[in-house]
């Protein structure tokens, strides 16, 4: 469940405004290699394709894409999703079924083999990688003039500083990624509020007004550890999601969410995360709840199951929590306990205030760079452009067709469901799953999108959430600081030995097995791993990439 | 599956012919301990098969809440209704029960074949052919090369690439070998006196006395045919060609630690812990019911390299 980590959010120092740098427009895409594609590459395109319009290809066209079959809705031939598609492009896709459980693997095999398949989707960053030197992979940033809804959506959400994280150090970028409109936040912490009631307690709004309602908590319950947490699959350091929390409210990007190299916008350069003070206080924090016993030291190294156990029996209060496990599994937990109730709660706030940061990129798709010279390009990009980046086509992939899974509009709030049609607990007695039967929904083609189209799937409860984390400011991304396929052999080397010493060490101070006077002694012993080293080697890329693109 | 892997241990003791050390106090504790020892590690190895069989009729809740150890919670069959109604499960399991044997009969007939060669000692380039049958045992192109062959050869989406490249199982192979060669010289010598070809002393000589290892084979292939996955994971791209050890797969690995699990705006619903349970029963009964009609053979059988190396 580590999705955080994977979605390879980026690191930056976050409180300080005038992050003027991150606004930096690097964005050299050239319309040169665009205007290499000839009228050969043109068969099927539409002459005229721009915001708004319905692509159509001109004649019957095939693609060939890689399909994670999901084991929660495996791939069916007969999907609407399949033959309406067609009907309205007039684009056949033609899968390579491959089970999500091991879909990286047969990727990595198919790409290496030079047998991929010309659509590439559900790719996080950096995946891609590791096929840019063979070749393989189309530099997609240099056709994105045949993408107009694209190029739409990236100005008006003003999405040039998250792209450019994307970016490799030849200045371009492999991956298409999915856009969002906002930076979601689903994750935060689930806690009693029959307990807060009875001890009349208010919502914890900061991570300091989450002490109070700990100690409270524990003078009433003094045998109990009120907050036991969970996510502590390695390698991390253990309770991921509680750190990673933490660290935002900080402004350090730490569990799950680590990342060697931070931001730090004063200096103008990286600095290294675990060797920040924003780091330190943040392990500071959490040492305070544990030395007064308000949080369970289990919490770094229980599985998910002993932390679920002990908040189901009444022994813990305050869980880690995103919107699926609270209805999926808290609310059901403490159902046995008479009087119990459960909330997820806004993220607590800390020294940097109501912000927040992230990428606002999805997962994406990488193009086999075969398909360039296909007589077909251009109308594969239109095709591309209107299912992944048009508001119609976003639509389209989530919600399948008006009239028949869904009625109403988005825009002015009357979306909803077919009252025959079920999905994620929404119309439970419906008689055809949205996913299963219909093929909408599907992780491969359905992501991204506007705040208004995310919100159709959220049930009122996780709105108010919503509302109250969009409220929040997004602060600016880092600079772009790709490093050479050489440097970064070097980096990965160092930060491998980095990490586990960051994880051994943040856990023993945590647990209060070393004392937090000795920080500036752990100061150096990272510099005995190299830190100064890496540092040294980010700041270079990141000076390179300004001076050769910036 | 190792579940698979699980025949019944015979806990008689071997019988020494001598009488008195049956009867003498450290045979007699001897004989306890190993009991003992013997019946907790078929408590332990059948534990948590009995676990999967009692969560595959009990209630997703009570699997959840953790009150499913052996005994099901909140009975019921609609699981298995449910599992069994599903058309993509039976097409993966016909090809498997397809696979098995496909691959098991060709396996067999390429393995014999190779091994009643290499046990005859005259036979010029012996050692050769037993080298290029080593040397796969240790080093092999890797798997890029292999699909890279493989596709090339024009068998993905089709049941050969999963049957032949692992058509001969060296190890296998080195069983069978050494069987053979224990195999007294003067049958054959009486049977080729008799006027029989060579193809007609392995077929009507050498094979009827050879039921055991031929049984101990069968069974060795079909588990590991019956068990793969991989080879069709990566040769198949349609999901009407998987195995149902895939099927499997994804709803297990799939549903837990998968790669969509990322989506941040895909809202994945866990599978069921006993639709998992239900899966893997259905899938493990087959192979295990295969077992007792072979044990005997199979226990006679796998000590066959041992006796003569």
């Amino acid at each position: 469940m580590n999705q955080l980590s994977r979605r390879g959010f980026i690191s930056t120092t976050a409180g300080v405004a005038g992050l003027a740098l991150a606004g930096c427009d690097s964005g050299s895409d050239s319309p040169k290699a665009a205007s290499k594609v000839t009228s050969a590459n043109r068969t099927g395109a539409m002459d005229k394709f721009g915001v708004g319009d319905q692509f159509k290809a001109t004649t019957p066209l095939t693609f060939s894409i890689m399909l994670l079959s999901n084991s929660n809705y495996p791939y069916k031939a007969d999907w609407l999703f399949w033959s309406e598609l067609t009907k309205r492009t007039n684009v056949t896709l033609q899968p390579t079924v491959i089970p999500g459980s091991d879909y990286n693997q047969k990727r990595s095999v198919m790409v290496s083999a030079g047998n991929a398949p010309t659509l590439i989707p559900k790719t996080y960053h950096p995946d891609e990688e590791a096929y840019i030197a063979g070749g393989s992979i189309l530099p997609v940033s240099d056709y994105l003039d045949l993408m107009p809804n694209f190029k739409d959506k990236v100005a008006k959400w003003n999405l040039q500083g998250d792209l450019d994280q994307l970016r490799e150090s030849d200045g371009k970028f492999y991956l298409l990624p999915g856009l969002h409109e906002d930076v979601w936040k689903d994750y935060s912490l689930a806690i009693r509020t029959d307990i807060l009631q009875q001890l009349n307690l208010q919502v914890p709004q900061t991570w300091d007004d989450l002490t109070t309602v700990l100690r409270a908590m524990k003078k009433a319950y003094p045998d109990k550890y009120p907050f036991s947490d969970r996510w502590s699959t390695p390698p991390q350091p253990g309770a991921n999601n509680l750190l990673a929390l933490v660290g935002e409210a900080n402004g350090v990007w730490a569990g799950w969410s680590y990342q060697h190299a931070n931001w730090d916008p004063t200096a103008g350069k990286f600095v290294y995360t675990g060797a920040t003070d924003q780091y330190k206080q943040m392990i500071a924090y959490l040492n305070t709840l544990v030395s007064e016993k308000l949080l369970d030291p289990e919490s770094f190294t229980q599985s998910d199951d002993q932390a679920r156990q002990k908040f189901a029996d009444g022994k813990s209060f305050v869980i880690s929590a995103n919107a699926q496990e609270l209805v999926n599994h808290y609310r059901k937990d403490v159902a046995k306990i008479s009087g119990a109730t459960v909330v997820k709660i806004p993220v607590p706030t800390g020294p940097i205030g109501a912000a927040k940061f992230g990428s606002r990129l999805e997962n994406g798709m990488m193009i086999s760079s075969k398909a360039k010279d296909g007589k077909d390009f251009v109308a594969l990009m239109q095709f591309i452009d209107w299912l992944w980046y048009s508001d119609d086509g976003l639509m389209f992939a989530r919600w399948g067709v008006e009239g028949t899974t869904y009625n109403g509009k988005v825009d002015d709030g009357t979306f909803k469901l077919a009252p025959d049609v079920t999905w994620a607990g929404v119309n439970p007695g419906g008689k055809k799953n949205l996913q299963v039967d219909y093929g909408f929904f599907n992780g491969v083609f359905a992501y991204g999108g506007s705040t208004k189209l995310l919100n159709t799937q959220f049930p009122p409860e996780e709105l108010a959430f919503q509302d109250v984390m969009n409220s929040r400011k997004a602060l600016p991304l880092p600079p772009p600081a790709p490093l050479s396929p050489d440097d970064r052999e070097q980096a990965t080397l160092w930060q491998t030995s980095l990490k586990d010493f960051v994880n051994q060490q943040t856990l023993k101070f945590i647990l209060g097995q070393r004392p937090l006077s000795q920080w500036d002694a752990y100061l150096s012993e990272l510099k005995a791993h190299n830190s100064d080293q890496y540092i040294s080697l980010v700041n270079k890329a990141y000076q390179d990439f300004k001076k050769n693109h910036g | 599956m190792a579940m698979a892997k699980m025949p019944a241990v015979k806990l008689r003791a071997a019988k020494t012919p001598a009488v008195k050390r049956e009867n003498s106090r450290g045979y007699r504790t001897f004989q306890i301990f190993n009991a003992l020892i013997l019946t907790g590690v078929v408590v332990v190895t059948l534990y948590p098969f009995a676990t999967i069989v009692a969560q595959s009729f009990s209630s997703d809740t009570a699997i959840n809440a953790g009150h499913v150890n052996v005994v099901p919670h909140g009975f019921n069959l609609t699981t298995y209704k449910k599992v069994m109604s599903d058309s993509a499960f039976w097409t993966n399991y016909r090809n498997t029960v397809l696979y098995t044997v496909v691959a098991t009969a060709i396996s067999m007939v390429l393995t014999t074949c190779y091994a009643y060669v290499l046990s005859k000692r005259h036979l010029k380039g012996r050692k050769f052919l037993i080298g290029v049958a080593l040397f796969t045992m240790f080093f092999n192109g890797g798997l890029i090369p292999n699909y890279v062959l493989v596709a090339d050869l024009g068998l993905r989406n089709s049941i050969w690439a999963i049957v032949l490249p692992n058509a001969v199982s060296v190890f296998n192979l080195l069983v069978m070998k050494a069987f053979f060669e224990n195999m007294p010289d003067e049958l054959e010598e009486a049977a080729a006196v008799d006027g029989l070809s060579t193809y007609g002393t392995l077929g009507r000589i050498v094979l009827p006395l050879s039921k055991a290892v031929l049984a101990t084979m069968v069974l060795f292939y079909a588990v590991s045919f019956w068990n793969s996955w991989f080879s069709a994971f990566l040769y198949m791209d349609r999901s009407d060609l998987f195995p149902v050890t895939v099927y499997l797969r994804n709803l297990i690995a799939g549903a837990t630690g998968g790669a969509d699990q990322g989506t941040a705006s895909d809202t994945a619903l866990q599978i069921g812990a006993n639709i998992q349970s239900v899966t893997i029963v259905l899938t493990v009964i087959p192979i295990l019911t295969v077992y007792p009609f072979i044990q005997r053979y199979f226990v006679s059988g796998v000590m066959l390299g041992a006796v003569k190396g």
